[in-house]
């Protein structure tokens, strides 16, 4: 059995798909006591997993130190790296919208967006003809309209409450995200059965 | 943004002796290994027009390096070397003798955009088969590509091989338009399977056979494509009854567990016309390399041939040979002035006998233990001795 590696996001996501890969019947140790670990191994099944930060699984894995990753879509939008994405694991739903302070138009002379996604941000005004001014920032994004930095914020939303508890509402929706498990494409060729195997086993599972 | 005395252009790099001598073994095994497959080498020019080899290359436009010549012509580094040997194939001079075998070891260029460290140069390898557009001549470029890849003690490698004329025929057999197909091709370059099946709804394609077309994206043998193959199409099962052919070829010449079929393979190199194929081993993340038929691209420097290649990644290939460093002899001798005649006739007479030698004047060496550890043996020809 071939050895894979797993690069995972740390948090939520990497529990619901522990978890998904628990219930597609593979072997993998109960307790993860020791939250601080940056590498869990799986010595039944073979498989290591890294855990990263979100914004870096498709990076471990277009350079192919995991085989596989779990990644959101909206990181592989932001970055576009050389991957294959296999499948849409259906967990950590959420959507990308633009958002801003109730019943303000843009800015018409300086029409200003607040971000952590540059360029998908970039894209979506681009496609309607707008010119903006795309101000990347690495957290907070709720600030930048309630404090006068931007007039729009593009950010991931996926209850609603951040945005209406700092009193402001959504705008438009530009795309939906989903976790998707994304491969290193020479992984993909050269560890093909066991990853495949793993995509029909965890597609079951994600359809449920 | 100011410079520093040791930067490099973006995506430049040093090769240091190490890395040299590697690559020097290197090119001097896949060569010889090329040569003997009846290829000869060539060399083209490092600019070439923008307007020809430029815009045939595929390579994307702002991957180009672009710069003028002194009558305001457009120029470009190479980008790859298939367009340039299509270029000097088309001439008179080479015409009379298709079919033509040419192989190369060049360097190539492509600007990077991301993560500044990626290589904007690196050495390709590879062949091109010029007039000969039998499934013979794709089964030669892979199994010579293969023997390459042997020769160079790569043994773990794996080749994928599709078949984009095929698979064209069998889009349209869905009933997809060109523009379709073409969404249909960019979802299978990047094997984005999410994509493809969402897309896959959206396409007008009977529900009956939507299954069926969903299930192009994973096949890896020749016979899972059978099932897409119209017998009443001649042109499809001729193109199928090849790859079956080739698969028989490849299989005798060793190559049985090496080999991929996956219909959905593609290249986002758009002169592709017909067996297409690319080439991993472990140790790398990336591909070590691709080839394939292009006589598309003949066509467009005025050639109706067949024409097919491929080509090596040196760069990646070094990151999985490069491994072993194997400790050589080489010997220091350490003289001073009284032993300069003695120190001078005992270098020459070792060099004869085939051992590398290092002759230094003792004096002019800062550190001499730090030195001498460098070497495999010291002889020191010093003082009265």
């Amino acid at each position: 059995m071939d050895a894979l590696t797993i690069a995972m996001p740390k948090g939520r996501i990497f529990e619901e798909a522990y978890e998904l890969l628990v219930k597609a019947g593979y072997d993998l140790p109960k307790e993860l006591d020791d939250s601080r670990k940056l590498i869990v191994e799986a010595p039944n099944e073979n498989i290591r997993f890294i855990l990263s930060k979100p914004m870096d699984v498709p990076a471990y894995v277009e350079h192919g130190v995991a085989d596989i990753g779990i990644a959101g879509k909206d990181v592989m939008l932001e970055h576009d790296r050389d991957v294959y994405e296999l499948l849409d694991l259906g967990i950590s739903r959420c959507y990308i919208a633009t958002a801003g302070m109730p019943d303000t138009p843009m800015n018409e002379v300086t029409p200003r967006v607040a971000t952590k996604y540059p360029k998908v941000a970039s894209q979506y005004y681009r496609g309607k003809g707008e010119q903006v001014e795309i101000i990347e920032l690495n957290g907070s994004i709720e600030l930048a309209p309630m404090i006068g930095l931007a007039d729009r914020i593009v950010d991931i939303v996926s209850t609603g409450k951040t945005l209406k508890e700092n009193g402001l509402v959504e705008y438009e929706k530009i795309v939906d995200i989903t976790s998707r498990l994304i491969a290193n494409p020479v992984s993909y060729r050269l560890k093909q059965k066991r990853i495949t195997e793993l995509v029909e086993n965890l597609r079951k599972q994600a359809s449920l | 943004m100011t410079i520093q005395m040791f930067e490099k252009p973006l995506g430049m790099r040093d090769d240091f002796p190490f890395i040299a001598k590697k690559k020097a073994e290197l090119r001097s095994n896949g060569t010889a290994i090329i040569q003997q497959a009846g290829y000869d080498l060539l060399q083209t020019p490092t600019l070439e027009y923008y307007e020809t080899v430029g815009k045939i290359s595929a390579i994307a436009d702002n991957a180009l390096f672009k710069l003028l010549d002194s009558q305001g012509e457009t120029l470009v580094l190479r980008p790859d070397m298939t367009s340039p040997i299509a270029r000097v194939a088309a001439s008179k001079l080479l015409k009379e003798k298709m079919p033509v075998r040419l192989g190369y070891y060049s360097n190539v260029f492509r600007a990077q955009k991301r993560e500044g460290g990626r290589p904007a140069e690196f050495e390709q390898m590879g062949v091109e088969l010029i007039g000969d557009d039998s499934l013979y001549a794709d089964a030669e470029v892979i199994i010579l590509a293969w023997n390459v890849l042997k020769n160079l003690d790569i043994k773990s490698s794996r080749f994928v091989i599709g078949h984009t004329q095929l698979l064209q025929l069998i889009l349209e057999d869905f009933g997809l338009d060109q523009e379709q197909i073409e969404k249909v091709h960019s979802a299978f370059v990047s094997k984005n399977s999410v994509g493809f099946e969402s897309l896959a709804k959206q396409l007008p394609i009977e529900p009956s056979r939507l299954e069926s077309f969903v299930g192009l994206m994973s096949t890896s043998t020749v016979e899972e494509w059978q099932q897409w193959i119209d017998p009443a199409n001649t042109k499809q099962t001729s193109l199928f009854e090849g790859m079956k052919k080739l698969k028989t070829i490849l299989e005798r010449s060793g190559l049985a567990d090496a080999v991929t079929y996956d219909l959905s393979f593609n290249s986002h190199m758009t002169y592709y016309t017909g067996l297409v194929f690319e080439v991993y081993g472990a140790g790398s993340g990336f591909p070590l390399g691709n080839g394939g038929r292009y006589d598309g691209l003949m066509k467009q420097f005025g050639l109706q041939v067949g024409a097919t290649g491929f080509g090596l990644r040196v760069d990646r290939l070094l990151e999985i040979i490069s491994a072993d460093a194997e400790q050589e002899n080489h010997t220091l001798i350490l003289f001073d002035e009284p032993n300069e005649e003695r120190a001078f006739d005992k270098a020459q007479k070792l060099r004869g006998e085939g051992v590398r030698v290092t002759l230094q004047f003792a004096p002019a060496v800062l550190a001499i233990d730090e030195f001498s550890a460098l070497f495999s043996d010291v002889l020191r020809m010093e003082g009265a001795n």
